[in-house]
């Protein structure tokens, strides 16, 4: 009987143990941060850093920002006859409904951008960090926040505003503000962005793609020109555009000095056109399809199919006639913006017009085999801003301001670079027309065509645009998305847009 | 298998346990040969001793052990003959032609110039005869057991070796089954249970649902004898890669190795007092590689050659220590228990890929020119728990069990890892009363009553902390950082409760001929853990998203188990019955609104609701077909400018002009409200028969692979239901009519994917005969069994898809045949 009484000994010092065990059930995760402890210099960069990648992801200007450009009329899907691209005809077509893939897409994109900057403006002010270092991340969350602000009113019209992070427990579900109202806020955050921000010039070259002053000023010019060509907020905006985008060329810019072709290489980054771009290295260890990817998307996207020119090759955004028809006789950007039959080889092969329902497709962005070899390995960074937008965008504000002599100055630089003849005594309604037309062939493709056409007349002119091609079943309701279903769905404030 | 209707949103699979162990491997590791009993566990009194995971209901396994002096081997072998049925009939070229032609100039596209006599196609390829056929499946098992007065044993091995019905997949299985125990000493006796198994599953790379896209006017192969693929204008050719191809040259293989073992003491301290230590693991490890090599696949060419190669392991610990106590004092019998019981699990994995090979069949790792990527990752969870628990037993008369538990999850955070779980149950037996008449009609009577709760943690392993996710953005080609608040935190989420209540009877009449049980319950859970509806607009994902604890489900029901000797003798025949009458309800949401689920092509399909069924299914409701443009001017608008004739027409529920979101509506209930199953057994002789038949009724299916199969939108063969679709000719019907791109949204989310899904299925019959014992007795052989079985042999059902077995959700959405076997076996001991 030694024996029990040893092993009830035991066996109550092993309950005892447990007991007194209880960081047994203490179990943290091991592959992320927690909220808990106090974030240090290097989290505040890398909390920054966060708010940059949702512009990366095919959401946004990986995809659903240059599919606007079919949607403008630019180009059509093409793809592969599976559904993979009847969102974005829905769209195209005006027959798009709450369940659009797109919508729920460009939904998703901006929102998750907003989040993340509220928290690097929620938390980082009271960091103790270095001065310069504080003011320039708080700077690139105000520009991002604007910026992602910024295509959400354009897309949905009225949006909810956030400014702080939404709290678990809190109500989730927002109202959506006045666009007025937006407007107001996204004016303030760049505003904010230009003081706080340094120029592109200022920064290392590790750091060159973080926004800068260049960028906001160009992008408040965007805002301005969108305000002065809507109703939606009263103001001299034209004579803002036109002094900020002086800014942006008093920072040292000149368009002669920069090719048309190295905004698109995919072994050029950062070029010294480029006010502000999305970021890609081609790393392909991440899924091509998840937010993490690394890669561009769109050579592999507008490759011709079955052509073998590129890696992937998906046959996307298929230029039409009436868009190739609209070049001017020796505009040298043709070439490059396009394939076409008797064109110029590409990669040693020459185009074939049975690779595309139209007999075209995009060039511009295409990366030969030498630079990426797979569909996951494009590093071709994506242009947001440039420096021939911000000269147009001038030329506009000055013939709205009736000064349409001075606007041939601005257009004229777009135009000579283009190999283009100069343009000279113009009515101001000849001279809209012809910077219209200059901003379609200059920025084809680069998703601009679908903004300025909803901007220009408050809407009126993409109405009589789209009817002009063959799309009757445009309105002035649906030139705005519709509101997601499943928005609608999780959050009972929200409401869907006329129309939809 | 679900037990009681469903108890939670969430995971509602009951927890299996393999002698002792709770574990998460499948059955499919353990060779079926080697089990001895399956129990399954309801009520909340018996599911208590599992507490913390036993919240939807307990599977025990208890596998074979060996008995004193009887020493035995047994061999068992099984040839089986798989066959794919329940397909849907697809298009041929000819039809396929038609509907293409049609659907392009619907939409005023120009038709392919090829196809202008479809007739001329012929039949063309049957791309899903070429990915399925019959296939054979087998099993040998060979067992040896005995015991000495101190010590008893049982071993066995088995192979099991399957052929899939989708061409180039394979499965193959080794088990090993040792049980020992042993009274090493009188005090103490020693058992131990291990199971050994490996597995390899090995399958080219198949899709079903594009196979049964791919079009039949597509032939197998070029003429070059390479794999055939799309050429020429995707609205006439589509853009599907040779499905066939792909199984043919990408390869995939997964390799497990499993062990799942205890040892375990028993120790007598006293007179009834005894005390238990049980040491457990279940070890999982698995490793995954596939391989592509480069081909100029149509329409998109592979470029580079293509390696992956994983491997994970998941290892849990068991430690339980528990008190027992078993005394009888004259018409007193107790017996009582208390322990404590602690499992912890520590996953983790890695796994790599790289490109560009130089000879595809030197395909490791190490060849790869390229490295793509490189993962890892690792996560743990732990319980512990603390039980007592007491039964007492007067006279055989009066029983009662009163249960209490202390359940502790990792899975919760400070102030919420421990819930309190108390159950009770009690009986009497009413016929061991004195003044209980003596007669044949009733030999036997029982009343039972039981309540009690247990808790449920099955969700996400970390979903109370506050987290960023690491990841990576790029300046100038620099890749640097980041630092994500990706999923919104819930730093008070709780255990979620289930709570039951359960009043039965026994009942045994006619001499035994007749059993009868009969439940009712009711079987609530409170602080229910669903996922959290976050709005895209906050800005945190609305995909990865937390559990929360919101309000209340409730299942009611009846059980019925009725089993009967119907005859006696040399002609045997027992028939048992089994029902349940389930009622599911959400009872409280905690919160206003309520919760889409489900979404499929951006639509949510199912909605939780405070007073409907978990799980309804919400959309539009079908209100016909256009005939002719007045009537679409006349109705409600669909689509700005995408309706014609031919299109459907959804019904304007609120009726303001315009179909949107608004006009979805309740259009189904995925519960069925009765199941039902019947075993017969039948015996003359030596022969032995089996039947069992097993149904639902009273649920609804949402067939979401008609979306696609029924679509008429792209490119893509279709089945043959589209043959029925509208034309001008043909307008009698409720099929609408075949258009690129779908303008009308014909194939939303609506009722028109609704169908019944109440089913009668002959699950199993097999026929078994026993060779008489005088001539194996010759043989020195005990006992020799031959059978012939089938499974799924029958099936009554109005349900138009592959297998009204669906998953809880009730949506069918993916394809994979149900298969019918049929089997041929023997079973012999010595």
């Amino acid at each position: 009987m030694k024996n029990i009484t040893f092993f009830a000994t035991l066996t109550l010092a092993l309950l005892l143990t447990f007991t007194s065990c209880e960081d047994f059930l203490e179990k943290a995760p091991m592959d992320k941060v927690s909220t808990d402890g106090t974030l240090t210099e290097a989290d505040a960069v890398a909390m920054v850093n966060a708010a940059y990648q949702p512009l990366q992801w095919p959401k946004l200007y990986n995809m659903r920002m240059w599919t606007t450009d079919i949607m403008a009329g630019n180009s059509v899907v093409g793809a592969n006859g599976g559904t993979d691209g009847i969102e974005t005809s829905d769209l195209a077509n005006f027959t798009a409904s709450s369940a659009n893939a797109a919508a729920v897409d460009i939904w998703r994109g901006p929102n998750p951008g907003i989040l993340r900057c509220n928290l690097v403006l929620q938390e980082i002010p009271q960091l103790d960090i270095d001065e310069a270092l504080k003011n320039r991340l708080l700077g690139e969350a105000y520009f991002l926040r604007a910026h992602y602000n910024f295509i959400l009113v354009r897309v949905f019209g009225d949006v909810p505003l956030s400014l702080t992070p939404a709290l678990p427990g809190s109500d989730l579900s927002q109202k959506r503000k006045p666009q007025e109202e937006v407007y107001r806020q996204i004016l303030k955050d760049t505003q904010a962005a230009i003081e706080l921000l340094p120029a592109k010039s200022e920064y290392g070259n590790s750091d060159l793609g973080r926004a800068s002053k260049d960028a906001a000023l160009a992008m408040m010019a965007k805002i301005k020109l969108t305000l002065a060509s809507t109703n939606i907020l009263q103001g001299d905006f034209y004579t803002s555009v036109i002094n900020l985008c002086d800014s942006v060329t008093a920072l040292g810019y000149d368009l002669a000095l920069y090719n048309y072709a190295d905004n698109f290489d995919a072994r050029i980054d950062n070029n010294p056109e480029s006010l502000f771009e999305v970021q890609y290295d081609g790393d392909p260890s991440e899924d091509f399809w998840g937010n993490a990817n690394r890669s561009s998307w769109l050579s592999t996207f507008m490759g011709p199919r079955n052509s073998g020119l590129v890696a992937g090759g998906w046959g996307w955004n298929q230029p039409t006639q009436e868009f190739v028809d609209a070049y001017e006789e020796g505009d040298l950007r043709k070439d490059i913006t396009i394939f076409y039959e008797g064109g110029p080889s590409f990669d040693g092969k020459d185009y074939d017009p049975s690779w595309s329902g139209t007999g075209y497709n995009v060039r511009k962005f295409l990366a030969p085999f030498s630079v990426s070899y797979e569909y996951n390995t494009n590093p071709a960074n994506f242009v947001v801003y440039r420096y021939a937008d911000v000269l147009l965008m001038k030329a506009e504000a000055l013939n709205e301001l009736g000064r349409t002599n001075e606007a041939e100055e601005p257009l004229n630089m777009v135009r000579d670079r283009a190999g283009l003849a100069p343009i000279e005594d113009q009515t101001q309604d000849q001279m809209r027309e012809l910077i219209i037309h200059e901003r379609r062939m200059e920025l084809a493709f680069e998703g601009h065509r679908w903004f300025d056409l909803v901007r220009i007349q408050d809407g009126a002119y993409a109405v009589n645009f789209f009817k002009s091609i063959g799309k009757q079943n445009v309105t002035r309701d649906r030139l705005l998305f519709p509101i997601p279903q499943e928005e609608i769905d999780d959050n009972p404030q929200m409401t869907q847009n006329k129309g939809y | 298998m679900k037990i009681r209707g469903l108890g939670t949103i969430n995971d509602s699979n009951p927890l299996v346990v393999i002698d002792g162990v709770p574990t998460d491997l499948g059955l499919n590791a353990l060779n079926p040969n080697d089990i001895e009993t399956v129990d399954v566990l309801k009520d909340a009194s018996a599911t208590a001793i599992y507490g913390a995971r036993g919240a939807n209901g307990v599977v025990m396994i208890t596998t074979k052990r060996g008995t004193k002096g009887e020493s035995q081997i047994s061999f068992s072998s099984n040839f089986s003959v798989q066959e794919a049925i329940g397909m849907p009939t697809l298009l041929n070229a000819t039809q396929y032609a038609q509907l293409n032609n049609d659907m392009l100039q619907n939409a005023g596209m120009t038709t392919n110039p090829d196809w202008t006599d479809p007739t001329a196609l012929g039949k063309g390829t049957d791309w899903m005869g070429e990915l399925i056929d019959l296939a054979p499946m087998q099993n040998y098992s060979l067992s040896y057991s005995g015991g000495s007065d101190n010590s008893t044993y049982y071993v066995s091995g088995s192979v099991f070796d399957q052929e899939g019905l989708v061409r180039n997949t394979k499965f193959r299985r080794y088990t090993f089954q040792f049980n020992k125990d042993a009274q090493v000493k009188e005090w103490i006796k020693f058992s131990n249970q291990l199971t050994v198994s490996h597995d390899i599953k090995s399958q080219g790379d198949y899709d079903i649902m594009a196979t049964m896209r791919a079009l039949p006017t597509q032939s197998l192969y070029f003429d070059d004898g390479s794999w055939s693929g799309p050429e020429g204008p995707v609205e006439w050719v589509g853009g599907i890669r040779n499905p066939i191809g792909t199984t043919e040259k990408n390869t995939q293989e997964t390799k497990g190795y499993n062990v799942l073992g205890n040892i375990s003491a028993e120790i007598s301290l006293f007179k009834g007092l005894k005390f238990k230590t049980l040491g457990g693991i279940d070890f999982k490890s698995w490793y995954g590689s596939s391989f592509s090599p480069a081909y100029a696949w149509k329409p998109i060419a592979v470029e580079t050659s293509f390696k992956h190669q994983s491997a994970n392991k998941s290892l849990t610990y068991l430690w339980d220590n528990y008190f027992t106590y078993d005394q009888s004092f004259g018409n007193h019998t107790v017996n009582a228990m208390g322990g404590i019981s602690a499992q912890t699990n520590q996953f983790d994995f890695m796994s790599g890929s790289v490109n560009t090979f130089l000879r595809d069949e030197n395909n490791q790792l190490d060849n790869g020119l390229k490295i793509q990527s490189l993962n890892g990752n690792a996560s743990e969870w732990s319980l512990l728990s603390y039980i007592g628990r007491i039964n007492y037993t007067f006279a055989n008369k009066y029983l009662v069990t009163a249960t209490v538990r202390r359940d502790g999850s990792s899975r919760f955070g400070e102030n919420n890892k421990w819930g309190l779980f108390p159950s009770f149950s009690g009986a009497w037996r009413i016929s061991e009363e004195s003044w209980f008449p003596d007669f044949y009609l009733l030999n036997d009577l029982k009343a039972r009553v039981g309540y009690g709760v247990t808790g449920n943690q099955n969700i996400g392993n970390y979903e109370f902390a506050a987290i960023y996710d690491m990841g990576t953005y790029m300046f100038n080609g620099n890749p640097v950082s980041t630092l994500v608040a990706n999923r919104m935190p819930n730093p008070g989420i709780m255990w979620e409760e289930v709570e039951q209540m359960n009043v039965g009877v026994d009942l045994t009449m006619f001499n035994q001929r007749l059993m009868l049980s009969l439940d009712g319950y009711v079987k609530n859970t409170n602080n229910m853990l669903v996922p959290m509806a976050v709005p895209i607009s906050t800005g945190y994902s609305d995909h990865d998203v937390p559990n929360i604890n919101a309000g209340q489900m409730s299942n009611k029901g009846v059980e019925l188990s009725l089993t009967t000797h119907i005859l006696r003798g040399a002609f045997d025949w027992t028939t048992s019955v089994n029902t349940t009458l389930n009622k599911n309800e959400i009872v409280d949401l905690n919160s206003d609104s309520p919760m889409y689920q489900n979404s499929i092509e951006n639509s949510n399909i199912s909605i939780q609701s405070v007073n409907h069924p978990m799980n309804s299914f919400y959309g539009f409701v079908v209100d016909g077909i256009f005939q002719n443009p007045q009537e679409v001017s006349n109705s409600a608008v669909q689509i700005v400018g995408g309706t014609a004739p031919g299109d459907i027409r959804f019904k304007d529920l609120n009726n303001d002009g315009i179909i949107n979101d608004q006009d979805r509506t309740y259009i189904g209930n995925p519960n069925p409200s009765i199941i039902y199953s019947m075993n017969n057994r039948l015996a003359w002789k030596g022969f032995d028969l089996e039947i069992f038949l097993h149904g639902h009724a009273g649920n609804d299916i949402y067939n979401a692979n008609r979306m696609t199969l029924e679509g008429m939108k792209v490119s893509e063969n279709q089945s043959t239901a589209v043959l029925n679709r509208w034309t001008p000719g043909h307008t009698n019907t409720s099929m609408p009519r075949a258009i690129y791109d779908d303008p009308n949204k014909n194939t939303r989310a609506s009722n028109r994917y609704i169908e019944d899904g109440s089913y009668l299925r002959l699950k199993n019959v097999s026929l078994g005969y026993s060779i008489p014992k005088e001539l194996l007795n010759r043989f020195d052989i005990g006992e020799a069994r031959i059978y012939l079985s089938a499974q799924n042999l029958a099936t009554i059902t109005g349900y138009s898809g592959i297998d009204p077995e669906v998953g809880i959700n009730g949506i069918d959405y993916g394809a994979y045949p149900l298969t019918r076997t049929y089997s041929i076996g023997l079973n012999l001991n010595f």
